[in-house]
């Protein structure tokens, strides 16, 4: 009883508990996303919820997936989502190589710059935008909402990348260099390996961020229907199918599940990578 | 953590002497390439400046125009609006229920800010103490719950408090509280405030801690080691040496967030349209509510505009401090 | 080296991620080689499948040059959607709005002014339910399409069980008392959603109030009269004989889907509501009847809401001419009627009320609409609908709040948002 193990477990134990409830709390609106998706409708409103279902079925995901266009939303959003994201990080990665690595006037504007643009009233400018889009024709277009969603990104973006940037000791390329490198060549080379987790973990954000914008999606497309997004769709889903909450769940699991999945697989770049940008601040 | 340790890993090669004699060896191609090098910075940013000029300045300063001027939806449609100096604003400022909302968007940010620094602090500190296990455990669900879409977020939330068929009415029925049977969350003020406090801080504190957990890892053990012999209790620990490593990343977190509770419009808009009553209507939702429902665009960017002002003072001081790191970094 | 290619192959992607959006957004050419097309936005429950299939197919046999393209619009956040619509440079051709929403689009210039078709529209016949609204400045931008009241949707059977008479229910006590015997054992007597405002707006009526007044040109909310919190309060007597939810209104859940779970006795409903349940639960077929809502006493109905839609053509609509061929086709004899018959609706002619006097459903709507008013004529009511002070404040009573103080508090909000809007 007295022995040192079980003392340091029992010492251990507030620990344990409370990352216990840590990790249900977190888990828990997911878990009941998903579980509520997998219930057949009788047992979603039976007068005892059971917390894990008896029986499962699919029909709530083939509802949801034979909703008109559902495959179309689900390719827009990809399309959006890709080309904002590969967008921001090209232009975010030149923009922060040049305020971590150079010396220019100019440069601490630059970073108010970006500083500010990170507090943009992004839902006040849904006017403006509309108004400019139109009178460039740029209305009902996914081009639009890709571009929108790459500015929404690019401020965070450079941001992260370039504390990612300051980590990398310029020694490196520096040393390239002088192996014969031009300076773009020792930065792909040398500096980009190990920039690569940083990266990444930059595009989880405006992944999904632009996954998951609403209010553009909904105002700026209008007329061609077959251009909407999936958060459009998932909030128009909740008005066709009412009372369907299984339907609805499962309809969010699958809106859901790419991010989750990107985030899962990628979770150590995440939790690592992060701070090395912010870190540096 | 690999990006941590490349951190800490590169500094040793700036002792190495090598390379810096290399770099000195070679002054000619170097000025030779300065020249060029006074441009590359400028291409450089050229795309990012550009978009944030066309993408977000451009826009920015159409809202400011409309909000002088009177902009309803005929003006929408038609195109010329009529400048009308500063009458939007003394309206805005004299309407009693505008000054309801910015106290409302106060008291919701700090209460969100709060609780979710609070949290992710504890949450960071208790990761760093967990086993390998554990931790894994829980940065994965940390990271699941951080993924979770805004929209799919927030409509499993409606459905967590769904006064008939949701879980937690039903739980705490069945706890033997009768008075919560099908009771409507969303049609009482301060139960859906709290909602929609608690679903931003669910979706906020991950993001939070993971970055403040990364940060304690970079605290090299030796400096607790010496606290610990000098005698120091974890409180005191805490205090002097864990905070102030964390301050200029606690101060980023902090400033992201105020920004992002400020700015927290589509969990409120899925969720209550600002109802019932005014009772979650924050400064985002105002001005959205003006602009669409009334079709008065002009006193929505206006509302916006004040919003950006007061967003502005409450970040000046960390701002101060980000710019200050910014030239310290160099 | 691994890295430059990935990040040529980003760039790659991202070309032909953006010309792919192209090619799908690209601007209406298309289909149909020559052929025009015209976009049309019908609200849900508008019209059937069937007969939106029925209809295009009619229509492109009669006009083989037109395109019809119809798309479905929910609802919910409606307002924004059109507002974005007008003011576009490319609108859709035709758009379905409600009677009460068009007066603010006209008064906004985003509507093209259709009085010089209303001979060929039949302009003479309309209902004058649906025109009215539909005009602005003595100028006519709504085209009426179709109108529709309340009634009481009922289970003949769970009558005949409870051994009610339906016919009998000609007063607000006779109903209580009827709606009382029915709430029995797993049966609810009615279910009335807390929110379902069109049925307070008649109850309001009923005793002589309004839910706003005009005086001296401004307008404010008049929930805290008397007369108001008298409706109010026997929508609370009602609304407690059945389980409908106080904090959502009949969208949500959609209260025919509740009916066809078979639990429920009566609904308040466009008759059309009856078509949705049996096609939700076919066991009730022909085991649903109707009566108009009771009044409170036997010699008048109950006064309704006279709800309805008029079609619009935007200004920027690209095909005006054929926009109106649309709207001719639609708001024509044939389709009148067979959209009257299909959806259980008064058509927008009172020379063709005849073709649903046989039908029960229109019968008792018939009778209802003897007593049909409508909400305040301003484009500043939009923004109250908008924004629906008045829901909350139903919430806020039935769920236990005074009565008196959110009254006061609702009408403050009306006033606001009507003199805020325009």
């Amino acid at each position: 009883m007295n022995s040192p193990a079980v003392r340091r477990r029992l010492r251990r134990l507030p620990l344990d508990i409370a990352a216990a409830v840590t990790v249900v709390v977190c888990l828990f609106p997911v878990y009941w996303m998903v579980s509520t998706a997998f219930k057949p409708s009788k047992d979603i409103r039976s007068a005892d919820p059971h917390l894990f279902p008896h029986t499962w079925t699919l029909d709530h995901f083939r509802r949801a997936v034979e909703a008109d266009g559902f495959a179309l939303f689900w390719r827009n959003s990809v399309l959006v989502t890709l080309g904002a994201v590969l967008l921001a990080l090209l232009v975010a990665l030149g923009a922060a190589y040049a305020v971590a690595r150079m010396r220019w006037k100019g440069r601490r504007q630059f970073m108010l710059m970006i500083f500010i643009a990170q507090m943009a009233p992004w839902e006040s400018l849904i006017i403006p935008v509309y108004i400019i889009s139109r009178d460039t024709g740029m209305l009902d277009r996914l081009p639009t909402l890709t571009l929108i969603y790459f500015m929404i990104t690019l401020p965070f973006t450079v941001v992260v990348l370039r504390g990612f940037i300051g980590t990398i000791p310029p020694e490196l390329e520096e040393a390239a260099q002088v192996d014969g490198c031009t300076r773009t060549g020792a930065f792909w080379r040398v500096a980009m390996p190990l920039l690569a987790p940083g990266l990444m973990a930059t595009s989880l954000f405006g992944f999904i961020t632009a996954w998951n914008e609403f209010a553009y999606a909904n105002f700026l497309i209008i007329k061609q229907q077959d251009n909407r997004t999936l958060p459009v769709w998932l909030s128009s889903f909740q008005n066709t199918f009412g009372t369907d909450w299984g339907a609805t769940m499962a309809a969010s699991t699958l809106f859901a599940l790419p991010a989750l999945v990107i985030f899962l697989l990628l979770q150590r770049h995440v939790t690592s990578g992060f701070a090395a940008g912010a870190v540096k601040g | 953590m690999p990006v941590v340790d490349q951190r800490t890993a590169p500094r040793a090669p700036r002792r190495r002497p090598a390379p810096r004699l290399a770099v000195r060896k070679t002054p000619p191609r170097r000025q030779g390439a300065d020249r060029g090098h006074r441009l590359w910075p400028y291409i450089l940013v050229a795309p990012a400046v550009g978009g944030m000029l066309y993408l977000l300045a451009y826009p920015l300063v159409r809202a400011v125009l409309i909000s002088f001027q009177d902009f309803r939806l005929r003006q929408l449609i038609s195109g010329d609006a009529e400048f009308v100096g500063l009458r939007n604003y003394r309206t805005l400022l004299a309407d009693p229920r505008f000054w309801e909302v910015v106290r409302r968007t106060f008291l919701f940010m700090a209460i969100n800010v709060a609780l979710i620094m609070v949290i992710a602090t504890l949450v960071a500190l208790m990761v760093e103490r967990l086993g390998r296990i554990g931790r894994t455990a829980v940065l994965c669900s940390l990271v699941l719950a951080w993924a979770m879409p805004v929209v799919a977020a927030t409509t499993v939330f409606q459905w967590l408090f769904h006064s008939e068929f949701g879980i937690v009415n039903r739980s705490l029925t069945g706890l033997g509280l009768g008075s919560f049977d099908r009771y409507p969350w969303f049609a009482h003020g301060t139960a859906a405030f709290a909602i929609l406090v608690t679903l931003i801080v669910w979706q906020s504190v991950p993001f939070a801690a993971v970055t403040l957990y990364s940060a304690l890892t970079t605290v090299s053990p030796e400096l607790y080691e010496s606290a610990r012999l000098d005698g120091a209790g974890a409180g005191r620990i805490f205090r002097s040496v864990t905070f102030p490593i964390l301050r200029p990343i606690f101060l980023l977190v902090v400033s992201l967030e105020v920004i992002w509770t400020f700015k927290a419009f589509v969990q409120i808009w899925v969720m209550t349209r600002g109802g019932p009553g005014d009772a979650t209507t924050i400064l985002p939702v105002y001005a959205v509510q003006s602009a669409l429902s009334g079709q008065r665009y002009d006193l929505g960017s206006a509302a916006s505009m004040v919003t950006v002002i007061l967003m502005s003072g409450v970040l000046v001081l960390s701002f101060r401090q980000l710019l200050r790191q910014e030239d310290e970094s160099r | 080296m691994k890295y430059r290619l990935l990040a040529g192959g980003s760039a790659l992607v991202l070309t032909a991620a953006l010309s792919a959006c192209d090619v799908s957004s690209g601007p209406d050419s298309g289909d149909g080689g020559g052929r025009t097309a015209v976009d049309v936005w019908l609200m849900r429950d508008s019209v059937s499948a069937q007969f939106q299939r029925e209809f295009t197919a009619d229509f492109e046999k009669r006009h083989p040059e037109i395109d019809v393209r119809i798309q479905i619009q929910e609802w919910d956040g409606i307002g924004q959607k059109i507002t974005a619509a007008l003011a576009s440079n490319d609108a859709p051709d035709v758009i379905e709005a409600g009677n009460t929403q068009v007066a603010q689009y006209a008064e906004s210039g985003g509507l093209l002014d259709l009085s010089d078709r209303k001979g060929e529209l039949n302009g003479e016949d309309w209902l004058s339910g649906l025109a009215e609204p539909g005009s602005y400045e003595g100028r006519q931008y709504g085209i009426p399409y179709y109108a529709a009241n309340r009634v009481v949707v009922h289970r003949t059977d769970l009558f005949e069980k409870a051994g009610v008479d339906a016919a009998g229910i000609k007063t607000r006590e006779q109903w209580i008392d009827a709606t009382t015997r029915l709430n029995k054992g797993g049966t609810q007597g009615i279910y009335l959603p807390g929110q379902m405002w069109y049925a307070l707006a008649g109850f309001i009526w009923d005793e002589g109030g309004d839910l706003a007044s005009e005086s001296g040109g401004k307008w404010s909310g008049a929930l805290d009269t008397p007369e108001a919190l008298r409706g109010m309060a026997f929508y609370e007597e009602l609304q407690a004989l059945g389980e409908g939810p106080k904090d959502s209104d009949e969208d949500d859940p959609p209260q025919a889907e509740v009916m066809a779970q078979g639990q429920v006795a009566q609904i308040i409903s466009t008759p059309g509501g009856a078509g949705v349940i049996a096609e939700n639960n076919p066991g009730l077929k022909g085991r649903l009847g109707f009566f108009p809502i009771p009044g409170r006493t036997a010699d008048t109905p109950g006064a309704v809401f006279t709800g309805g839609s008029d079609l619009v053509v935007p200004a920027a609509a690209a095909h005006p001419e054929e926009a109106v061929a649309f709207i001719r086709e639609l708001t024509g004899d044939t389709w009148q009627k067979k959209l009257a018959l299909a959806m259980s609706y008064v058509p927008n002619r009172t020379t063709l009320a005849s073709a649903v006097a046989d039908d029960p459903g229109a019968a008792a709507m018939a009778v209802g609409a003897a007593n049909g008013h409508a909400t305040p004529n301003t484009p500043g009511w939009a923004a109250v609908e908008a924004e629906n002070p008045i829901k909350d404040y139903m919430t806020a009573v039935l769920t236990g709040g005074d009565a008196a103080k959110e009254a006061a508090k609702a009408s403050q909000d009306i006033t606001r948002a009507m003199n805020a809007g325009s």
